[in-house]
């Protein structure tokens, strides 16, 4: 078994199922030939891995210093207020995730957002909102 | 003032139209050769330990082995660095040629291109970039028909900024936990799979490809006697034109960065301080910015060249609230191996947290003592640099930072 194949495999498992559930945990422990506990200790490693199952749409937003700098917890608040959740949270449609995250790379275009792969730059807050709503 | 061309000259993103004039050179070149003219150049690694490029070719070159990997670190996440991103999605097919010319200097067959999982757009690059070059046969067998024998992996990473350091990297390829590795052995010893293992960062890739390319004297020609060559500057902040700039060492000032090419600060704030190698660097203040960039001159001052990036902060920040966001960064992206590096972090963010006046002697005492505890245990880059940031600010605003009359501390 290619080990390096490893990663790539998870990602497959999270893109599909929006989390990895353990049924998959259990197979790919057998395919890889490593431990339950190795396989999980390694997605918990990772925070785009979950093992809970997370919305349709991940939103995240750099909170790294040059986007704090352009005050990226204005954009934070407002998303926070419009999906009445909190980091780390999924709404109760399992619509919308919410992740404050470390620098994103386009630390010269901030505030910056993802949705799902796909990244927003120059956010005002309301650009923000248009976009969830897009998503609705 | 200009910016110096080196790297960022007119791209060629259509596979058909690219000629892959480095490769074709290097190819006709003896192995041992491409490692004379990289070491000639005197090209430091551009991910921020600034190892010699050409002697880390050459150690692995010269071990004996059955099979050597080289991988590209594209792992790029530094808050305020997007140079690597910039590199993948504007010039993938120089990355590509650099990637190439390091596994046939070094000797080897197989390679991987390790991306950070957010980086969405470069993943998909080159990942096409990839498969175009196997059906062109850029990548196989044969190169060119030179007897070159190379295939390229690309790993997408999935969020954990510590996978940057080259052993967490390793680890994070074969599918484990990002977690650094003690050295030695060295990867170029003992790396993927333990096999001989070169880690390029891939600004230096896409460097070395020019470097060949335009030849070493080229290079040499430009910069400074400890800096030779180009930069890509990653400016940021209350900056009126962030954006990426390419500059020859020692071109220009930290202050004509800042106004020349950013077109000094965004809505005519004054300015504060800045961070002119990413977080983990010192700041420097408005009175330390007339120093040329290059590796040596912000050494000197007390600070770091570190992944390039240029953080503009002007006036109107609170203090407290920029070390409580860093200190998250470290607190949240620390791996967890070493303790103090693990339980300094928390418990500095933690202090920064409930801050609302100065800070007394006693807990700039404490901070201290806890990065001193931190970079004597630390393993890796991160714990040694994670408080560089906090501690210079400290030092720096001292006046408006502490309590009054308890600003005298031992050091
Ligand atoms: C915590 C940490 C994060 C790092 N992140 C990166 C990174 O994102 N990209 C990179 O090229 N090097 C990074 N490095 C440096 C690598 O360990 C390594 O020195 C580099 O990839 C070697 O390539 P170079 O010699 O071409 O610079 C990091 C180091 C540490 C300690
Ligand atoms: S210094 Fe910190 S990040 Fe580096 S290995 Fe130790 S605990 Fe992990
Ligand atoms: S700091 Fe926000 S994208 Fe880099």
């Amino acid at each position: 078994m290619n080990y390096a194949n490893f990663l790539e495999r998870m990602h497959n498992i999270q893109d599909t199922y929006g989390y990895i559930p353990e049924c998959e945990i259990d197979k790919v422990a057998r395919e890889f030939n490593i431990p339950r506990s190795k396989v999980y200790g390694t997605i918990r490693f990772y925070s785009m891995f979950y093992t809970e199952p997370t919305g349709k749409y991940i939103i995240r937003v750099c909170d790294s210093l040059s986007c704090h700098i352009n005050e990226s917890k204005e954009i934070v608040e407002v998303i926070k207020d419009y999906l009445g959740i909190d980091n780390g949270e999924t709404t109760e449609d399992r619509k919308f995730t919410l992740e404050i995250v470390e620098c994103l790379g386009h630390c010269g275009e901030g505030p910056v957002m993802m949705v799902n792969d796909h990244i927003y730059t120059h956010v005002s807050k309301t650009m923000a909102i248009e976009i969830l709503d897009k998503c609705v | 003032m200009e910016e110096t061309l080196f790297l960022k000259r007119e791209e060629v993103k259509d596979i058909n139209n690219y000629d892959f004039p480095a490769l074709k050179k290097a190819l006709k070149m003896k192995q041992e050769d491409v490692i004379v003219e990289v070491k000639r150049s005197t090209l430091k690694g551009r991910g921020g330990a600034g190892f010699p490029t050409g002697l880390k070719w050459e150690l692995a070159f010269k071990e004996a082995a059955d099979k050597k990997y080289l991988i590209c670190n594209g792992d790029e996440g530094e808050p305020g660095t997007f140079k690597d991103r910039y590199l993948l999605e504007e010039s993938p097919l120089k990355v590509l040629e650099g990637i190439l010319i390091a596994a046939y200097a070094i000797g080897a067959d197989e390679g991987y291109i390790y991306i950070r999982g957010e980086y969405a757009k470069p993943i998909r690059v080159f990942s096409r970039v990839i498969e175009e070059a196997r059906e062109k046969g850029i990548l196989g067998e044969n190169i060119f028909g030179s007897g070159f024998n190379f295939d390229l992996y690309l790993v997408k990473g999935a969020g954990a900024y510590v996978c940057g350091d080259e052993t967490s990297l390793i680890n994070s390829i074969e599918g484990k936990r990002g977690r650094s590795r003690i050295k030695p052995p060295y990867p170029v010893e003992k790396g993927l799979f333990d096999k001989p293992t070169v880690v390029n960062n891939v600004e230096t890739l896409a460097s070395a490809a020019e470097i060949i390319n335009q030849g070493a004297d080229r290079y040499l020609s430009l910069g400074t006697e400890k800096s030779r060559g180009t930069k890509l500057v990653c400016l940021s902040g209350d900056i009126r034109n962030p954006g990426i700039y390419e500059l020859e060492f020692g071109q220009a000032t930290l202050r004509e960065i800042i106004d020349d090419f950013g077109g000094g600060l965004k809505n005519g704030s004054g300015l504060k301080f800045v961070v002119p190698g990413g977080i983990s660097t010192s700041i420097l203040l408005e009175d330390e910015l007339d120093i040329p960039y290059t590796y040596e001159d912000l050494d000197a001052a007390g600070s770091s060249l570190g992944s390039g990036a240029v953080i503009v902060v002007g006036e109107d920040h609170d203090l407290i609230d920029l070390m409580l966001n860093v200190s998250r960064f470290f607190m949240d992206e620390t791996c967890g191996t070493c303790f103090p590096c693990r339980e300094g972090n928390r418990q500095i963010y933690h202090m920064l947290k409930w801050k609302k006046n100065g800070f007394t002697a006693k807990e700039r005492q404490l901070i201290k003592d806890i990065g001193k505890t931190i970079h004597l245990a630390a393993r890796c880059g991160l714990g040694q640099t994670s408080l560089n940031f906090i501690s210079s600010v400290l030092d720096k605003f001292e006046d408006e930072l502490m309590v009054r009359g308890d600003i005298n501390v031992e050091g």
